[in-house]
């Protein structure tokens, strides 16, 4: 049983370095220095001639071009959609504490998490990783497992465009300037027109007010 | 393409210490790398990767489902899934799997194999064996010779779609896509032995299964043995 067995990984072990040299194309042929004899005599015929011909036939199916180019559209708006978030200020996701983001912030965990972690060639997310590691016991917990994700970078974005905003008004009303649109000139100058009139007015009422005590 | 590689390292893995030289022998590769670098940072640089290995993925689907619509849907599929998973894709080289060796190829194709096994549960029904491929080999121009070659090639590929699931799809990735042993283990997620032994049945049930049909019965001494 066992040399059977023995036999038949020897036989599929002679099959792999023939197709080996099959397929990067070897000359198959010792006399003219190509495959060892040996390798190619020891091989079955009836498997070698169904190599051969495999390597013939099973040729590579090319999709259609139209295919080809609308898939790579799809993929370009979906790898700009990607982009996105990275371009608005660099921001990323991450763990503001460590906790169990399963149990309070689904969101955190992928969607395809189950067919990932399936897939040995799949690492998880590391940040995930170590938020999952086990924590201690302290009086603490309760907080500590209050998961809230914190944007990074698209936050500071935002609050210093916020206070831009707000220092340039401040400044504008400070320091209004001249403005050249007629509907300002026409507002500015009724507004003198009725600053000067309630100083002239207030003006009459301090001389004869003055009047009045002299007398 | 990649069998040369996988073939000279397989044989450079054997001969020499593994341990001794991996940290340098695995910084040169994964002959993807640097593409898979420059799609993890930006992902428009994806491109490259999808041109690349677009009829790999594609004829992989064709060939395990056997027809173009279903194949374009698991390309698809496919290329979407890796573009947004490719942050997760860490690469997993051994010096074992060759100079050519590419794990981002591998992973991809792992991908794909889900996909297909997707589509089919879809669609709750056998693989019927890919005739409409055979007309696309055979020459337009030449008839007469082009219906000869349409008969072979539909003969080997009869033979191949009569093939056990496992069986198939290990012979389509050795001839089509040229993997070495090493790296179908890693698609199939089986030992590299246990792949080899895989190709060799198939191939000789296809000899079987070719001899029959064209009156030369060929006998498989090992049948006798199991």
């Amino acid at each position: 049983m066992t040399l059977d067995r023995d036999a038949a990984a020897g036989e599929a072990l002679l099959t792999d370095l023939y197709l080996d040299a099959l397929l990067a194309g070897v000359v198959l042929d010792a006399a003219v220095g190509g495959i060892p004899g040996d390798l190619a005599g020891r091989l079955d015929p009836a498997a070698r001639r169904a190599s051969e011909r495999l390597r013939h036939d099973l040729v590579r199916v090319h999709p259609s071009f139209r295919f080809e180019e609308r898939l790579a559209t799809r993929l370009a708006a979906a790898a700009v959609a990607m982009r996105m978030p990275v371009a608005a200020g660099d921001g990323r996701v991450v763990a503001f504490r460590p906790g169990t983001p399963t149990e309070l912030d689904p969101g955190l965990v992928p969607p395809d998490a189950g067919a990932l972690a399936s897939n040995p060639a799949s690492s998880p997310n590391p940040e995930l990783a170590r938020s999952r590691e086990p924590r201690g016991s302290d009086a603490d917990q309760a907080h500590r497992t209050a998961n809230r994700p914190l944007l990074i970078g698209g936050a500071l974005t935002s609050a210093a465009l916020s206070l831009a905003g707000a220092a340039f008004v401040a400044w504008r009303l400070g320091r209004p300037g001249r403005a050249t649109t007629p509907m300002a000139r026409a507002a500015r100058a009724v507004r003198d027109g009725r600053l000067a009139a309630s100083i002239g007015s207030s003006a009459r009422l301090a001389d004869r007010a003055s009047a009045r005590s002299l007398d | 393409m990649n069998a040369a590689g996988g073939a000279a390292g397989d044989t450079a893995g054997r001969s020499a210490p593994a341990s001794a030289d991996r940290p340098t022998r695995i910084a040169h590769l994964d002959r993807d790398r640097p593409l898979v670098e420059a799609a993890q940072h930006d992902p428009l640089q994806f491109d490259a990767l999808y041109r690349r290995y677009l009829a790999q993925v594609y004829s992989f689907a064709f060939y395990e489902l056997g027809d173009h619509h279903e194949a374009e849907d698991v390309t698809e599929r496919t290329f979407l899934a890796a573009l947004g998973n490719i942050d997760r894709f860490e690469e997993r080289a051994r010096p074992a799997d060759g100079e050519g060796a590419s794990t981002f190829r591998v992973w991809l194709f792992q991908i794909a194999r889900n996909a297909v096994a997707h589509q089919r549960r879809g669609r709750r029904r056998h693989p019927q064996a890919p005739l409409e491929a055979a007309a696309l080999v055979a020459d337009p121009l030449d008839i007469e010779g082009g219906a000869t070659i349409r008969d072979e090639a539909s003969a080997a590929w009869q033979a191949v779609g009569r093939l056990p699931a496992d069986r198939r799809r290990a012979l389509v990735l050795r001839f089509v896509e040229e993997m070495s042993t090493a790296e179908i283990a890693g698609v199939l997620g089986r030992s590299e032995g246990a792949v080899r032994v895989l190709i060799h049945r198939a191939l000789r049930t296809v000899a079987r299964d070719l001899g029959t049909r064209h009156g030369r019965q060929t006998p498989d001494p090992a049948d006798g043995r199991r």
